[in-house]
């Protein structure tokens, strides 16, 4: 049953039937009173039927053609007010050999002497809709992608070259909750202090000579966070060549940028290493060269004399290198063991009492200079360390500090330890004769290296102390002053 | 009979005594034209030599040791430059070390005020020719 047969229209509107009926809109009316629905031919035809191929009433409407899902949404807007400002509706129908399509209606309500009517249009949108939701599915998954590329679009305004735009990835990354304009200047802002510098002189190349750029640069979030970014820009040029803009791309590279710099760290490490293996191996080198020649000499000399007070003396002379030759290869020993001991277990040393220990072994020493040994293990009382090393370290330095003390004032040492952060730091201080660092520099901590005309000064104690450090993963530095005194800083772990 | 030519005057600084003793001794016992002074380490020579400015008693052969506490060898180099332009008389400067280390060798190489690099213990064929170049 068509629509709007003949006569069922009333007066003027008549001739408007054929029309109707023609158009590739379909038109329905339901009337609530009497439950009686119309269609169009209109209807019939988007639908995939003839007309009279389906019964035209409200079961087949409602509970055949729409799509249930879409039931309790079409019954809320007819029931509810309708205006000409009531949006058009998008609803499922089920065609005739499509299977469910999208369609557009456009409702309204009218009361007469029939009853309430509400009636309204059937466009086929199907297509639009599928486009719609397939870009609105392209655009999630670009957004997922986006996101999990950490990766956002940054571009200077050309229509206001002061101004950023920043996509969504991007006040993310930067930790920013709305998403405010920022100027040039407040972007670089974000970044730490010695790349700000950078990134301004990159933007200012790339709009003065179109030069491109990818530069790395730690940001520094608005919540606090330390983030590495990779900043890419090109140049948006107009026809004459000029740069108008720039715009680029901004990625969260934090996780590689650090592995990176850790590798970098090792690496650097190992140079080092290596370096001072190889030191080491001249050293050693030279210091047995030294004896050997030595002794080599006093043979050939002990050969070449004929008195007997001659050769005595020559040969207290060979005692004493047999002598130093046993100190040089016991240092060796002492070094190579820095590096069998390290495989050893590392056990929780309790400082105070091992630092009390040494103390009374180096009793005589500290009383002989009459010197003034202070301790104050509060802020760290113990540590996980190997137990061998923070004798040896702990003993070195106090050595260290008894052996080059001030001859004209009480000696005063003092030693004690304090945490920063995850790390644990060890303060050993003196107001002894100090050293020139200017002069000698980390030379202090080299092998066989003495500066004052000490004769017990073997120019071995700091090499030890500074191994031992290094090999458990923590640094030693100091600072002195000549005359004032020496203080060493040493990071435990 | 050839004149006697003076003896070359001979300054040692190096902190290895015993070293020191047997370089006299053996220059004692072949009767090298030498006459010897001894310092322990370079900062003591810098200072002998300011004074040996004055006096015009400056040395003709200088034995240098690398490594010595307070001056080495090295900074000795340094402090010699400065003067160098001060002393009329030209100073052979050996320097003599045990180090076989290549970045030493090439170091004192690369300082025009050095001679010669030689090694420990020195052969007494390297010494005549040394005090024979005076």
């Amino acid at each position: 049953m068509s629509f709007f047969e003949k006569g069922k229209l009333s007066g003027d509107d008549v001739h408007l039937t054929p029309l109707i009926n023609d158009l590739d809109t379909g038109i329905w009316k339901y009337n609530f009173n009497t439950r009686e629905v119309k269609w169009s031919t209109g209807f019939y035809t988007l639908l995939g039927y003839q007309v009279n191929e389906i019964e035209c009433d409200a079961y087949t409407f409602f509970e055949h053609l729409l799509y249930h899902g879409d039931k309790p949404f079409f019954f809320n807007a007819i029931n509810n007010r309708i205006t000409e400002d009531t949006p058009s509706l998008q609803l499922r129908f089920l065609t005739k050999k499509n299977g469910y399509q999208w369609f557009e209606t456009a409702i309204r309500k009218l009361d007469d002497e029939h009853g309430c009517m509400v009636y309204g249009s059937l466009i086929n949108i199907n297509r639009y809709k599928q486009d719609d939701l397939l870009s609105a599915n392209n655009q999630i998954t670009n957004d997922d992608a986006f996101k999990t590329a950490r990766l956002g679009i940054w571009e200077i305004d050309p229509q206001n070259l002061n101004t950023i735009v920043l996509s969504k990835q991007v006040y993310d990354l930067f930790d920013l909750q709305n998403h405010l304009k920022l100027s040039v200047e407040e972007f670089i802002s974000f970044f730490e202090p010695p790349y700000r510098p950078v990134l301004q002189n990159a933007i200012n190349h790339t709009v003065e000579d179109s030069r491109p750029f990818d530069i790395e640069l730690l940001l520094r979030s608005a919540k606090n966070n330390m983030l590495w970014l990779k900043v890419k820009a090109v140049p948006v040029i107009d026809h004459l060549g000029k740069c108008t803009s720039v715009k680029g791309v901004i990625q969260d590279i934090d996780s590689e940028k650090r592995k990176l710099l850790k590798l970098e760290q090792s690496i650097n490490l190992l140079t080092d290493q290596n370096r001072r293996l190889q030191n080491f191996a001249y050293i050693v080198s030279h210091n047995l060269r030294s004896h050997t020649g030595n002794l080599q000499f006093m043979v050939n000399l002990f050969e070449q004399t004929e008195t007997t007070e001659e050769r005595e003396e020559i040969f207290s002379h060979i005692k004493t290198i047999s002598d130093s030759l046993d100190l040089t290869i016991e240092h060796i020993n002492e070094i190579v063991k820095i590096q069998t001991e390290i495989t050893k277990e590392r056990k929780v040393v309790e400082l105070e009492p091992m630092f009390k220990n040494i103390c009374s072994a180096l009793k005589n020493n500290i009383e002989t200079i009459n010197a003034h040994v202070e301790s104050d293990f509060t802020q760290c009382r113990e540590i996980s360390y190997i137990p061998a090393y923070m004798e040896s370290i702990l003993q070195n330095l106090l050595t260290n500090s008894l052996k080059y003390s001030h001859p004209d004032r009480q000696p005063v040492i003092k030693c004690y330890t304090f945490t920063e952060g995850k790390h644990i730091y060890l303060i050993f201080e003196d107001n002894g004769i100090g050293i020139d660092l200017n002069r000698y520099g980390d030379k202090i901590f080299g092998m066989y290296k003495t500066f004052h005309q000490n004769t017990d000064a073997k120019g071995i104690g700091l090499f030890i102390t500074r191994n031992q450090i290094e090999a458990l993963g923590g640094s030693i530095k100091v600072d002195s002053t000549v005359n004032v005194g020496t203080k060493f800083t040493i990071r435990l772990v | 009979m050839i004149a006697e030519r003076s003896p070359a005057n001979t300054w040692i600084v190096d902190d290895d005594s015993i070293y020191v003793y047997g370089l006299k001794k053996l220059i004692s016992i072949k009767e090298l034209n030498t006459q010897l002074s001894h310092f322990v380490n370079g900062e003591e020579a810098i200072y002998a030599l300011k004074k040996a400015n004055e006096d015009y008693n400056l040395p003709d052969v200088i034995l240098l040791d690398i490594n010595m506490p307070v001056m080495d060898g090295w900074e000795f180099m340094h402090e010699f430059a400065k003067i160098k332009p001060q002393t009329g008389k030209k100073i052979a400067i050996y320097i003599v070390s045990s180090s076989v280390d290549l970045n030493d060798i090439y170091r004192a190489k690369n300082i025009s005020e050095v001679s010669d690099y030689l090694f420990k213990p020195v052969r007494i064929n390297q010494l005549k020719e040394v005090f024979d170049n005076v």
